[in-house]
């Protein structure tokens, strides 16, 4: 009896603690592509639109916070480091951390205002180092010739690699950038990082142009379409191998179920022998079956939920989501597979002539 | 006498016996599956993770910065080129192989004939290449632009024979109301030419306002003959480890034997050091975006699917072992019969596990194509290729399928052993 009831809990252990990971593979896995960043870009619906922080905001509540990896809004503008020309961006450095989980910075990101970070093929033209010093001279388009312009020091607190664009560009805080240029909080782009499938992205997108009017919502096409491609091939491989598994785990299962009852054909032939119904004999075998299955399929679960989690802790560093619906679900298949296992060897053994089966042929 | 006795055990309880290789046979194929799948997942995701393109990006060494800083265009060109003879070499590298694809690029404004101007990108689309080395090869952007959606149209195909052909992004071809099958006027400085609209493509960024053409066009109407502006590679990668990133910063900071180590593992690192050495003047770089993503991507499905693996091969071991158990200890009455004419412990217990093990090898033998073939069934459905067939994984599984039943039939023979025949017999 313990050899049947544990290559239940066994089979049953495997199915709760594969089919957990099954359905929990796709959030997994998405968080991990946020990796790649971005995946929606608000911009200003019209040039005259008022695209600022109180827009962002708006959108940004039109999409649901587990959701929401990251925000970054940002402002362009060029500026003058040592009389050559530079791309200054402003951005929320938290935001963009979150939003961009691939830049690597070679020091620190700045904290506080007058700090910044510079590209590294910028800090390379500039000769700067981590630590160093930045003149940034900011003058107006229209400006006069003999205009010198609003200066602004920062100290350079890291050098950022990307292997982009972001390379040649110095980043600064929205504040200091307001202080140096008085852009009245306008902003050129959001870059926003969701956890969600393309479908979902575009629904999300249609929402904040509702939400909100001054904002344009867009997919990021080259990472939204290529996680679909990814994500996709990733669920049908998990899928594959759970059944795979499955499979063959139950057919274990059930052979070792059938050895186990075929054992006791004697016992079978000897109740026949006795007088016992045919019905009475499959009766009490499969009541026995049933109970055993339920017994092992519960006690799979909970080892099956257990190695889901642990499995989800290694992987992903993250807890796993605990679906009630799979522990009916196992107990179910369980008694199912016991039962059809049971089934099986009574009937074959009850057909026999007892005289036969007592004999051992 | 042995062999008479082990053979009529095999034939009389057939059916026990086909049950026990049966079982046997299916944790051993599910064994195989999963350990096939599991090695050569990581290949198969990094080829699938492919679609995000290039993550190396090749530049001339001084124009690395300088056109988008100082802003320069096309009348004082910052004059840093890379040559396109020396594309090939870039198949030549220590990790050639892993190289998947790559195309060049250039590009210049040209001014369109309602006079807007634009920006043409020259580039290979599905460029055929021969090499020294006598291996032939496709390569360009079709691959490594899979994101762009062609809304009209198709793709260039230089080997279909397309020569003055252009792809127009969605942005321009709006703007320009341009459509496929149209011809546009397209000129420079150096010159003009006429060029057939075979496709309109929306990128869902800022490659939508430029206009694609092959190569030899761009370089004729910019006077750059053999010259490009940067290559993108794509490459398969190892997730970089603390050697990498160290390695990275300066490969000559390492001692002999962590270089050698470096050198020959195709770390995104490794792998822009070899193309720097084989391209003269060149600086390449990981795209941070594509290659640290991947990097995270592969380490986590790899790891999910050995925890897969473990977790599977505890349940087949468990579950083979535990049903030997079942058979042996179900022979009680034999056991005691033979002990009861005189057979020594070793005598039977040789009797036993040969057969066990006979069936072992039999089941592990069948289980092993068995699983194979699932591997193959879930690398043709998920991957559309085959899993390749690792040649570790058969002592593994031989090994496992052994040791499994050894641990499951030697603890109850032995419990059998030390009962006494005559209880037995009697059957308490």
């Amino acid at each position: 009896m313990l050899v049947a009831l544990l290559a239940i809990a066994i089979g049953a252990t495997i199915l709760s603690g594969l089919v957990t990971i099954y359905y929990d593979v796709p959030r997994q896995m998405g968080a991990q592509f946020r990796n790649y960043g971005a995946n929606m870009l608000l911009m200003p619906a019209s040039a005259d639109a008022d695209f600022n922080e109180e827009a962002i905001e708006q959108a940004k509540s039109a999409v649901n916070k587990d959701l929401l990896v990251g925000a970054a809004p940002y402002r362009y503008e060029s500026v003058t480091i040592n009389d050559q020309p530079v791309i200054a961006a402003a951005t929320n450095m938290d935001g963009a951390k979150a939003a961009s989980p691939y830049w690597y910075v070679n020091g620190a990101w700045p904290t506080q205002n007058g700090e910044a970070m510079v590209g590294k093929s910028l800090a390379a033209v500039l000769g700067v180092k981590e630590g160093g010093t930045v003149s940034v001279i900011y003058k107006e388009e229209d400006a006069k010739e003999d205009d010198k312009g609003k200066t602004a020091d920062f100290t350079v607190t890291g050098i950022l690699e990307t292997g982009g664009t972001e390379e040649d560009y110095i980043f600064i805080s929205l504040e200091d950038m307001s202080a140096l240029t008085g852009f009245g909080g306008r902003l050129d782009v959001a870059e926003l990082s969701i956890s969600a499938s393309k479908d979902e992205l575009q629904a999300i997108a249609d929402k904040i142009s509702t939400v909100s009017p001054a904002v344009s919502a867009r997919l990021v096409k080259r990472v939204t379409q290529s996680e679909t491609t990814v994500l996709t091939k990733l669920q049908a491989l998990v899928f594959l191998v759970t059944s795979v598994v499955l499979l063959l785990t139950m057919i274990c299962v059930a052979t070792t179920m059938m050895a186990v009852v075929a054992e006791r054909r004697k016992e079978i032939g000897l109740r026949k022998a006795l007088g016992a119904s045919n019905a009475g004999i499959i009766g009490e075998f499969m009541g026995e079956g049933l109970l055993l299955g339920g017994f092992g399929g519960l006690l799979g679960a909970g080892f099956g939920f257990a190695f889901a989690q642990a499995v989800s802790m290694n992987v992903f560093n993250s807890s796993i989501s605990f679906r009630f619906i799979i522990l009916p679900l196992t107990v179910l298949v369980s008694v199912a597979v016991t039962g059809l296992a049971c089934l099986l060897p009574v009937r074959s053994a009850t057909d026999v002539d007892p005289a036969l089966v007592l004999k051992g042929e | 006498m042995f062999l008479r006795m082990i053979g009529r055990a095999l034939f009389r309880q057939k059916g026990k016996m086909l049950m026990i290789a049966f079982t046997i046979a299916l944790g051993a194929s599910l064994a195989t599956a999963m350990l096939n799948v599991m090695m050569d997942v990581g290949d198969k995701v990094n080829q699938e993770l492919k679609t995000y393109g290039a993550n190396i990006t090749v530049v001339p060494k001084q124009a690395s910065v300088l056109n988008e800083i100082y802003g320069l265009d096309e009348s004082e060109e910052s004059g840093a080129y890379l040559k396109e003879n020396e594309l090939g070499k870039i198949k030549t590298i220590f990790w050639a192989f892993n190289i998947v694809d790559f195309a060049p690029f250039i590009d210049t404004h040209i001014d369109l004939e309602s006079g807007s101007s634009a920006r043409l990108v020259g580039t290979w689309f599905n460029h055929h290449m021969e090499l020294p080395t006598g291996e032939k090869l496709n390569a360009g952007v079709t691959n490594l632009r899979s994101w762009w959606e062609i809304t009209d149209g198709r793709w260039i195909d230089e080997q279909a024979g397309d020569k003055k052909a252009a792809m127009v992004g969605a942005a321009v071809a709006q703007r320009e109301n341009i459509k496929a099958g149209d011809s546009i006027k397209v000129k420079t400085e150096h010159g003009s030419e006429t060029l057939v609209v075979t496709g309109v493509f929306d990128a869902g960024g800022d490659e939508d306002e430029n206009i694609y053409a092959p190569i030899d066009v761009v370089q004729r109407l910019s006077d750059t003959d053999g010259l490009l502006t940067s290559i993108e590679v794509s490459a398969l990668t190892t997730p970089d480890n603390d050697l990498a990133r160290k390695a990275a910063k300066d490969p000559k900071s390492l001692g002999a034997a962590d270089y050698e180590t470096w050198y020959c593992t195709a770390y995104v690192s490794s792998i822009c050091y070899q193309i720097q050495e084989v391209i003269t003047n060149s600086v390449a770089a990981p795209v941070r975006q594509v290659a640290e993503s991947e990097g995270a991507i592969l380490e986590k499905t790899q790891l999910l699917m050995i925890l897969i693996t473990l977790l599977s091969l505890l349940g087949s071991a468990l579950g083979i072992s535990n049903l030997v158990t079942a058979s042996v200890m179900e022979r009680s009455s034999e056991i005691g019969l033979l002990k009861a004419v005189g057979a020594h412990d070793g005598a039977i217990s040789a009797l036993v596990l040969t057969e066990i093990i006979l069936t072992a090898i039999i089941g592990g033998l069948v289980g092993y194509f068995a699983g194979f073939g699932f591997a193959q069934i879930i690398g043709h459905t998920v991957f559309g290729s085959s899993i390749e067939m690792k040649p570790i994984v058969i002592p593994i599984v031989a090994l496992l399928v052994i040791a499994v039943t050894l641990a499951g039939s030697i603890p109850a023979i032995r419990m059998l052993l030390r009962l006494r025949p005559a209880e037995v017999l009697h059957g308490r």
